[in-house]
C-alpha cells in the first residue's frame, strides 16, 4: 500500500517512503484517505514542479521537479515536515495565501513574486510564478493545498539585466562629450539598484585616478575615494573582487553589499581608460552570468568613452576641413579665368611635341602624349564653354554677323564629324542644297551650334544614323539635325534646353558632359535672332530644328559686317571630334605590373565611364600595391561588388546605366555589400554635391581634380576604417548573441533579416537561412493548426503595422515541437540605411502558457463536475471538455467493473462497447492494466490514462487529431486532470449515496402516513446539487375533530438537517397533542430546540383548524405567511401571530392569531424554497404562488398541488428543498353505508350539513340532495337488489366553483328501462336535469356515478 | 327505520280533501305515502283532492311515482325547495305555491 502511493515518484518517492509518517499529523500512509493518496500520486507523477501541504499541520510533499528547481539543500529534510517549518523564512509571504486558499477554496495566482529563500547557504533573491489550489478530503472539506510553481528567478533577473544593457545601448543622440556620456551611463546604471546597488566609475588621466561618475551613493562618500581600491591590478586589465564592510548604500535592498567587483574599462589596443566598481547584490551569488553582466556594463561605458573621444577628434578634423574648403572655394573662384593661360601653355608645346617624328615614332610615348592632348582639348573645351556662358550671362558676348553661305558652312562642319560617326557604325547624311541668299551668322558661334548638335546626336544614337539638312522658305533658313537615337522622354522635353539640366538614366555613349551644351546652343541661336526647337519620340529619335531669319534686318546694325570671309573650319572643332572618337569601341584597358607598396594592400573596385580616368586610377592604385578591378559603369560595379567583395569601391558620380549615387544606394540596400566603403569621385565641386554624396551613404567624397597622394591617403583611411568598423560589428554581434532573450530584426515586409544565437536555440533556425521572409518556417501548419496559424498571421500584421507592441504566439521548432513565445517589438530607423526596421525580442513562455492552460482546464473540469447531477451524468460532459482541450477526434472512457464487458462512455455518447472498433477495444483493454494516473502515449495520435472510478478501473483514451504530438506538458496535464476527475467522480458517487439515503430517510420521517380529508401535501428535495433538507409538513388529529397543521424549515441541508427535522417534527406533534394551542406549542418547542443542536433558528408555522367552522388559530415562528385564496379569487395572507424563529430569544410571549377559513377557500402553507429566488424579494414569490392557487381554485386539490409545484419550479429545478401543504374548507365528505333504503335519510342529513359548510345556496343544495338521493336509491334498488349486505360510498368535494360527488356501489346497475321501471327512469332524468354533469361507469366490481354541480355565484 | 314522514288527511274549507305530508319522502317510505294518497283519493270520492307538500323537505322519484296515478284529480301545494323537482317531473301545472307564512 505504502509503495503504491509513492510509486512513480522517482527519488522523491523513495525518500518519502522512509519518512517517519507515524510521527506526523497524517499518520501512516496505510491510513491515508483516498483523496490524499490521489493528490500525492498526481504530485509525484508530474514533471512540472509542484509541492503540496495536507492536514492540520500542512505536512509538506513535493516532487522531483520541485526538488531540482527550488528546494536546494532543504531536501530531503523538508519531506513530511510542517510547511511553515520548511518555508519558515517566507512564511510571512505565503502563509496568508495558504490560509486564504483553505478558508475560501479559491485558488491563488502570483506571477514573478519575489521571495528570499535560504536553500543555498545564503538568503537568495528568487522569483516564482505559482498557483495555490485547494485540496479536499473524501468528504469535500478543504484540508490542504497544491502549489504548481515555475521558478522565474533566471528570467526576472535576466530581464532586469537585459533592460540595463539595452538602456545603455539606447543612447538616442549620436555622440556626445565624455562628460555627457558618463552622465548618461550613470543615469542608466542608477536605474538598476538591484544588480548594481552602487557603482563608481574611475578614469585614469595624467594626474592619476579620478572619480568620474557614481551611482547609488554620493560622490563624496568615503568609499568613493580611489585610494581604497587595488588600482594597479585593474590598470593591468584584470577584474578583482573586493570584500566590503561598514556602512554602505544598499541600493534597492535592505542590506548593503558585502562585495564589490572591479572591472577595467578596456581600450582597444591600449591600457584601460579606467575602471568600474560595482557594488554587488548580496542576495545573488557572483556567478558567470552576474560577472558577465558587470563586464558587459563596463564594456558599454568603455565604448561610450571611446565614441565620445573619437567624436571630439573628428569634430576637430571636420572644423579644419571646413576651413580648408572655404579657402579652396575662394581660390578657385579667383583663378578660374587663369585656366586658359596654363592650358594654352600646355597645349601649345604639346602640339609641338606631337609633330616631332622622333618622339611620336615611339608608340608608348605617342600614346601618353595622345592622352595628354585629348584631355587638354577637353579641358579647354569645358573652360571655353564655361567662359562663354559666363560671358553670355554678363552680356559681354560680342557677336559679329557676316553673310555666310549657310549650306556650305554647315556641310563643312558636318564633314568634320563624318569619320567619328562612321567609326561607330552609324551613317551620316548631309542634305544641304545651296540657298538663294546668304544668312548672317557669327561663324564661331555657328560652329559651336552645329558641333554641339552633332556631338549630341552621336552620343545618344546606337544604331541607324544622323541626318543634317538645310532649307530655306519664306525668308527663314532652317537647319535640322535628326538622329535615330534613344529619344527624349516626353516629360523631359520642357527642360531640354535648361542649363545644367541632364536627362537622368538616358542611355548614352558616355556620361561625361556638363549639361550646358544645349543651353549654350539655344543662347547662341537666340543671339542670332533665331529659334531652336526639338521634336522627339522616345526610343525612336530626336530632331533639332534651328530657324534663322534671312537677311540682317533683325540684327543690331553695329554687329553686322558685310565683309565675306571664307574661313575654314576652325580648330574649335577638334575637341568635339577627339571626344567623340574616344566614345567609339575598341579602347583596351591597360594593365601594368603590380608594384606592391601599401602597408595593408586592399582590393579596390574602380568604376568610371571615362576610359582615361579609369586607366589612370587603375595605374595609380596598382602602383600603391592594391589589387584593382576596373569597370565602365555603375551597374557593372554593382555586379562586381557582389561577386568580388572588394575592400573599397572608388566610383565616379556621373556614369551611364547606374550613376554613382544610385550605385551607393544599391550597395547599401544589399546586406552583402552594405558595409563596403565607397569613395566617390566627382568633378562637381561645392558643398551640396558632397553632402548629396555622403547622404546617399558614401563614406568619402573626392572632388576632381585631385592629387594622387590625396586619393591614396583617402583610400588607405577608408580601408582601415572599414576594417575597424567590422570589428565593431563583431562586437555588436557578440553582445546580441549574449542576450538571454531571442533577438531579431525584421524589414518592413516582415522578413527576418537578423537573429541571435538564443533565437536559434529556441526555434532551431539559424543565421544560415537568413533572410526568412513570411510565411516564416516556424509558423504553425496552416492545415493542421488553422487557429495557431491565424494567431501568428495577426501578430505579423501587428508587427509591421504598429510602432511597438507585444504578443504571445504558438510557434513550431525546426524539429517540429510546439513552443509558445512572448515577443515585444519596436520600430526603429536603421542607423545604416535609414529605413524602417523592426527590432524585437522574445522568450520561450511555453511553461507559463501551459501553467495557465492547466489552471483553466482544472477550473473547467471542476465546474463540469460540480454541475453533474449524478455519476452517469458527469462523464459525457467531462469527456467533451477533454476532447476540446486536446482537439481530439474522439474521447472514450471504459469502466471495467467486473469480469463482463466494460461500460463505455464517449464524448458524443453514440458508441457502445459492442459497436466499438476492435482496435479501440484492444487499446482500452490494454490501458486498463497500466499503472494508475500514469499517462500512456506510445502510439502517435493516441493518449490514454487510467484512474479509479467508483465502479472499478476506468481507462480514458483520447483519439487525437491527425499526428498531433502529445508533449510532456500534455502528459502532466492529463495526469493532473485524471487525478481530479477520479476524485470528482468519487465525490459525486458519495454525494449520490448520501442523497439517496437522506431522501429515503426524509420520506420515512416526513409527514403523517394518513392525511385528514381535505389536505394535499408535497415535498421536493433541492435539485442541484441534489440535496434533501430540513423542511417538513405535518398534520395532527386533535380532540374535537380539530386538526393541528405544522409546516417547518430547519437550517441546513443533508442528512444532519433531516435528522434534526425528524426530531423537531415529533416534538411539535407531541406538544400539539398536549397543548392544542399553537403559541404554547411553539414556546415549548423553543425549549426543545435549545437542547437540540441544529434546531436553532428553524422556522415553524403552527395552526389548529376546526374543519367544521373553518376557524383557524395559528402562530408563526419566523415562517413565511400562509396564503388563503377565497372562492371568488380574493387572497388573504395569514401574516399575524408572528414571532422569531425557534430558539431565538424574544421579549414577550409568542402571539397567536385567529382566522376563519371561508367556505371553499384554499389554504396554502409552504417553506421558503417554494417562493425564494435569487435577486427577487420574497413578496414577489408569494404573489406568484398566490396567483397560481387563485388560478387553480376550481381544480381538485391534489391536481392543484401538482400544478403549484410545477409552475413555481425554476427552469433548473428547485435549488432549496420545498415542503407544501394545501387545505380546502371544508374537507370532502366521505361516507359509506349499507345499501338499504333506511340509510338514505341520515345520508341526506349529513350531506345537508356538509353543503351548508360549503356555503351552498338552498336550491342548489336541494338539487344535489335529490340527485344524490336518486343515485343512491338506484344503487340500493338495482345494484344490490339481489345481493343484500352490499355497501355504498359517497364522496363529496367542493372547489371554488363546483361540487363533485361520487357514489360508488359494488353492485350491477341496470341500464335505465323507463318502460319497465317508469319511476326509476324518472330518477335518472332527475339527475340529468338537476346536475351539470352526470357520468355512470359500470364495471364488474360495481358502478360509479359521478355528479357535478356548478355553484352559482 | 324508515325516513320520518307523517301524513294527515283533512278537509279544506271549500270541502276538498287535503292530504298534508310532513317530513321526507324517499324510497323507504314511498309506499306509505302512496297508501296515504290512495286513502285521500278514496275519501274524496272521485273529486279533486289536495296534497299539501309545504312541509316536505325532500321528495325523490319514488315519491313522485306515488303522485302520478292521481294526477288527473290532484292539486299540489308546494314549497320553493321542491318546485325544481316538481317542475322537472311535469307536475308544475297542478301545483300552487304555498302562501308565505
Amino acid at each position: 500500500m505504502t509503495q503504491d502511493v509513492f510509486a512513480g515518484g522517482g527519488d522523491v518517492g523513495r525518500d518519502l517512503t522512509v519518512v517517519e509518517w507515524g510521527g506526523t499529523s497524517l499518520g501512516p500512509p496505510e491510513q491515508w484517505p483516498q483523496s490524499l493518496r490521489t493528490a500525492v500520486s498526481i504530485l509525484l507523477s508530474s514533471r512540472f514542479p509542484m509541492w503540496m501541504a495536507w492536514g492540520p499541520q500542512l505536512t509538506f510533499f513535493c516532487n522531483d521537479a520541485y526538488r531540482r528547481d527550488t528546494l536546494g539543500r532543504k531536501y530531503p529534510w523538508a519531506l513530511g515536515r510542517p510547511a511553515n517549518e520548511v518555508w519558515a523564512e517566507i512564511w510571512d509571504d505565503i502563509g496568508p495565501r495558504i490560509e486564504g486558499v483553505l478558508a475560501t477554496g479559491q485558488a491563488t495566482w502570483d506571477e514573478g513574486l519575489l521571495l528570499f529563500l535560504e536553500r543555498s547557504g545564503y538568503r537568495e533573491e528568487t522569483y516564482h510564478t505559482f498557483s495555490y489550489s485547494p485540496l479536499r478530503d473524501d468528504e469535500g472539506a478543504l484540508v490542504g493545498m497544491l502549489c504548481v510553481v515555475s521558478e522565474d528567478t533566471e528570467r526576472v533577473i535576466g530581464q532586469r539585466r537585459m533592460a540595463t544593457l539595452r538602456d545603455l545601448g539606447s543612447d538616442p543622440s549620436v555622440v556626445r562629450t565624455e562628460q555627457q556620456t558618463l552622465a548618461f551611463t550613470g543615469a542608466q546604471l542608477g536605474r538598476n539598484l538591484r544588480d548594481l546597488p552602487f557603482t563608481l566609475t574611475y578614469l585614469f588621466d595624467l594626474d592619476g585616478v579620478r572619480l568620474a561618475e557614481a551611482t547609488g551613493m554620493p560622490a563624496d562618500h568615503p568609499v568613493a575615494s580611489p585610494a581604497g581600491w587595488p588600482v594597479e591590478a585593474v590598470a593591468r586589465g584584470e577584474s578583482v573582487v573586493v570584500p566590503l564592510d561598514g556602512d554602505l548604500p544598499a541600493g534597492d535592498w535592505h542590506e548593503p553589499p558585502t562585495e564589490a567587483l572591479l572591472v577595467p574599462l578596456l581600450q582597444q589596443g591600449d591600457s584601460p581608460y579606467g575602471f568600474l566598481v560595482a557594488g554587488l547584490n548580496r542576495f545573488r551569488a557572483l556567478d558567470d552570468g552576474y560577472r558577465g553582466f558587470v563586464e558587459l556594463t563596463a564594456g558599454h561605458v568603455s565604448a561610450g568613452i571611446a565614441s565620445a573621444r573619437s567624436y571630439q577628434a573628428q569634430q576637430r578634423r571636420a572644423e579644419e576641413l571646413a576651413e580648408l574648403d572655404r579657402a579652396k572655394t575662394a581660390f578657385f573662384s579667383n583663378i578660374s579665368h587663369e585656366f586658359r593661360t596654363p592650358l594654352t601653355l600646355i597645349m601649345g608645346p604639346l602640339e609641338e611635341l606631337l609633330t616631332r617624328a622622333d618622339l611620336t615614332d615611339e608608340p608608348a610615348v605617342r600614346a601618353e602624349l595622345d592622352v595628354i592632348h585629348r584631355n587638354g582639348l577637353r579641358l579647354g573645351k569645358l573652360v571655353n564653354a564655361l567662359l562663354d556662358f559666363s560671358r553670355l550671362e554678363a552680356g559681354r558676348m560680342q557677336a559679329r554677323f557676316e553673310p555666310v553661305d549657310l549650306a556650305n558652312a554647315t556641310a563643312e562642319l558636318a564633314s568634320v564629324f563624318r569619320s567619328a560617326i562612321e567609326r561607330t557604325g552609324l551613317t551620316l547624311e548631309v542634305d544641304t542644297p545651296a540657298l538663294a541668299q546668304p544668312v548672317y551668322l557669327d561663324r564661331g558661334m555657328w560652329e559651336k551650334i552645329v558641333l554641339n548638335l552633332l556631338s549630341n546626336a552621336l552620343k545618344f544614337t546606337f544604331s541607324g544614323g544622323v541626318r543634317i539638312a538645310v532649307r530655306e522658305e519664306a525668308g527663314t533658313a532652317t537647319v535640322t539635325v535628326t538622329d535615330t537615337g534613344v529619344g527624349v522622354p516626353a516629360d523631359e522635353m520642357p527642360r531640354l534646353f535648361e542649363r545644367f539640366h541632364r536627362i537622368e538614366n538616358a542611355r548614352s555613349r558616355s556620361n561625361e558632359g556638363s549639361g550646358i551644351g544645349l543651353a549654350l546652343v539655344r543662347e547662341l541661336v537666340e543671339l542670332h535672332g533665331g529659334t531652336i526647337t526639338a521634336d522627339s519620340t522616345y526610343g525612336q529619335g530626336t530632331t533639332f530644328t534651328v530657324r534663322l531669319p534671312v537677311g540682317a534686318g533683325h540684327l543690331p546694325a553695329e554687329a553686322v559686317t558685310t565683309a565675306r570671309v571664307t574661313a575654314p573650319v576652325s580648330s574649335g572643332a577638334d575637341p568635339y571630334v577627339q571626344e567623340a572618337l574616344r566614345w567609339t569601341p575598341g579602347t583596351a584597358e591597360p594593365a601594368g605590373d603590380p608594384v606592391p607598396r601599401a602597408k595593408s594592400p586592399a582590393t579596390v573596385l574602380v568604376a568610371d565611364d571615362n576610359a582615361d580616368m579609369r586607366d589612370y586610377l587603375t595605374r595609380l592604385l596598382h602602383s600603391a600595391g592594391h589589387q584593382v578591378h576596373a569597370v565602365g559603369d555603375g551597374q557593372a560595379a554593382l555586379e562586381a561588388a557582389r561577386a568580388r567583395h572588394p575592400d573599397l569601391i572608388v566610383s565616379d558620380v556621373m556614369m551611364p546605366r547606374l550613376d554613382g549615387l544610385e550605385l551607393v544606394a544599391a550597395l547599401r540596400a544589399d546586406p552583402r555589400t552594405a558595409g563596403t566603403p565607397v569613395l566617390l569621385l566627382s568633378a562637381r565641386a561645392g558643398q551640396e554635391a558632397s553632402i548629396e554624396g555622403l547622404e546617399a551613404g558614401a563614406d568619402d567624397y573626392l572632388v576632381k581634380p585631385f592629387s594622387s597622394a590625396e586619393l591614396l591617403a583617402r583610400v588607405r583611411a577608408n580601408v582601415e576604417l572599414a576594417r575597424l568598423r567590422n570589428h565593431h560589428a563583431r562586437w555588436r554581434t557578440a553582445l546580441i548573441d549574449s542576450l538571454q532573450e531571442a533577438f531579431f530584426v525584421c524589414d518592413e515586409d516582415g522578413a527576418v533579416i537578423e537573429i541571435n544565437s538564443t533565437f536559434t536555440d529556441i526555434l532551431g533556425f539559424g543565421v544560415e537561412g537568413l533572410p526568412y521572409p513570411p510565411v516564416h518556417p516556424w509558423w504553425p501548419d496552416r492545415e493542421a493548426d488553422p487557429k495557431g496559424y491565424q494567431q501568428v498571421a495577426d501578430a505579423l500584421a501587428m508587427l509591421v503595422g504598429r510602432t511597438r507592441g507585444a504578443y504571445t504566439i504558438p510557434v513550431q521548432h525546426r524539429d517540429g515541437h510546439r513552443l509558445w513565445a512572448a515577443a515585444s517589438f519596436n520600430q526603429v530607423a536603421d542607423p545604416d540605411s535609414g529605413r524602417k526596421v523592426i527590432v524585437g525580442t522574445f522568450r520561450d513562455v511555453t511553461a507559463e502558457h501551459y501553467a495557465v492552460q492547466r489552471d483553466s482546464a482544472l477550473t473547467a473540469l471542476s465546474v463540469r463536475l460540480s454541475q453533474a447531477e449524478s455519476l452517469s451524468g458527469a462523464l459525457p460532459g467531462v469527456l467533451t471538455q477533454l476532447g476540446e482541450l486536446w482537439q481530439a477526434d474522439q474521447v472514450y472512457a471504459a469502466v471495467f467493473a467486473g469480469s463482463g464487458p466494460p461500460a463505455l462512455v464517449s464524448a458524443d455518447d453514440q458508441v457502445r462497447w459492442d459497436t466499438l472498433a476492435a482496435e479501440h477495444r484492444t487499446a482500452l483493454t490494454e490501458l486498463r492494466d497500466k499503472p494508475l494516473l500514469t499517462p500512456v502515449a506510445d502510439e502517435p495520435g493516441r493518449a490514454g490514462i487510467t484512474l479509479e472510478h467508483p465502479d472499478g478501473t476506468m481507462a480514458l483514451m483520447l483519439e487525437l487529431a491527425e499526428r498531433r504530438p502529445f508533449t510532456e506538458q500534455d502528459r502532466t496535464l492529463l495526469a493532473l486532470l485524471a487525478g481530479h476527475l477520479g476524485q470528482g467522480l468519487h465525490r459525486i458517487h458519495q454525494i449520490d449515496q448520501q442523497r439517496e439515503t437522506a431522501l429515503a430517510l426524509q420520506r420515512a420521517i416526513l409527514g403523517p402516513a394518513q392525511l385528514p380529508a381535505g389536505f394535499a401535501v408535497r415535498y421536493a428535495p433541492a435539485t442541484r446539487p441534489l440535496k434533501v433538507g430540513g423542511d417538513w409538513y405535518d398534520t395532527v388529529t386533535l380532540t374535537g375533530g380539530r386538526i393541528g397543521i405544522v409546516v417547518g424549515d430547519c437550517v441546513g441541508h443533508g442528512l444532519e438537517a433531516a435528522t434534526v427535522m425528524g426530531q423537531l417534527r415529533s416534538a411539535c406533534r407531541a406538544l400539539l397533542l398536549q397543548n392544542t394551542d399553537p403559541a404554547q406549542t411553539l414556546t415549548a418547542l423553543d425549549r426543545f430546540a435549545a437542547q437540540l443542536p441544529g434546531a436553532m433558528c428553524a422556522t415553524v408555522f403552527c395552526g389548529v383548524l376546526d374543519p367544521a367552522s373553518g376557524d383557524l388559530t395559528y402562530a408563526s415562528a419566523g415562517h413565511p405567511p400562509a396564503v388563503v385564496t377565497h372562492a371568488d379569487g380574493a387572497t388573504d395572507l395569514l401574516d399575524q401571530g408572528r414571532s422569531r424563529p425557534l430558539g431565538v430569544r424574544s421579549a414577550g410571549e409568542r402571539p397567536e392569531a385567529h382566522y376563519t377559513v371561508p367556505a371553499r377557500a384554499t389554504l396554502l402553507l409552504y417553506t421558503d424554497g417554494l417562493v425564494e429566488r435569487r435577486r427577487q424579494p420574497l413578496t414577489t414569490g408569494i404573489r406568484q404562488v398566490a396567483a397560481a392557487v387563485q388560478q387553480g381554485r376550481s381544480t381538485a386539490l391534489e391536481e392543484l398541488a401538482t400544478e403549484v409545484m410545477d409552475s413555481m419550479a425554476p427552469a433548473a429545478g428547485y435549488d432549496d428543498d420545498v415542503a407544501m401543504l394545501l387545505y380546502r374548507q371544508p374537507g370532502p365528505l366521505e361516507y359509506e353505508f349499507a345499501a338499504e333504503a333506511t340509510r338514505l335519510a341520515p345520508l341526506r342529513a349529513m350531506l345537508r350539513t356538509w353543503l351548508a359548510r360549503c356555503g351552498i345556496d338552498p336550491t342548489t343544495a336541494q338539487n344535489v340532495l335529490v340527485a344524490t338521493g336518486e343515485a343512491c336509491a338506484n344503487a340500493i334498488e338495482h345494484g344490490h337488489r339481489h345481493r343484500p349486505g352490499g355497501r355504498i360510498s359517497l364522496r363529496a368535494a367542493a372547489t371554488a366553483e363546483n361540487l363533485h360527488l361520487t357514489i360508488t356501489d359494488s353492485g350491477l346497475w341496470k341500464t335505465p328501462q323507463p318502460a319497465a321501471n317508469p319511476h326509476r327512469g324518472r330518477g335518472f332524468a332527475l339527475m340529468r336535469a338537476l346536475m351539470s354533469e352526470v357520468t355512470v361507469t359500470t364495471g364488474a366490481a360495481g358502478t360509479v356515478v359521478g355528479l357535478q354541480a356548478r355553484i352559482p355565484r | 327505520m324508515s325516513t320520518p314522514l307523517t301524513c294527515t288527511t283533512g278537509r279544506h274549507p271549500d270541502g276538498a280533501v287535503v292530504l298534508t305530508a310532513t317530513g321526507e319522502i324517499d324510497m323507504s317510505n314511498a309506499a306509505a305515502f302512496a297508501a296515504a294518497l290512495n286513502g285521500a283519493g278514496d275519501e274524496s270520492a272521485g273529486a279533486t283532492f289536495v296534497v299539501d307538500l309545504t312541509r316536505v323537505e325532500y321528495i325523490d322519484s319514488a315519491g313522485l311515482a306515488a303522485l302520478f296515478p292521481h294526477v288527473d284529480r290532484l292539486r299540489l301545494i308546494s314549497n320553493p325547495l321542491l318546485s325544481p323537482v316538481l317542475t322537472i317531473a311535469g307536475l308544475d301545472d297542478i301545483t300552487t305555491a304555498a302562501p308565505e307564512s
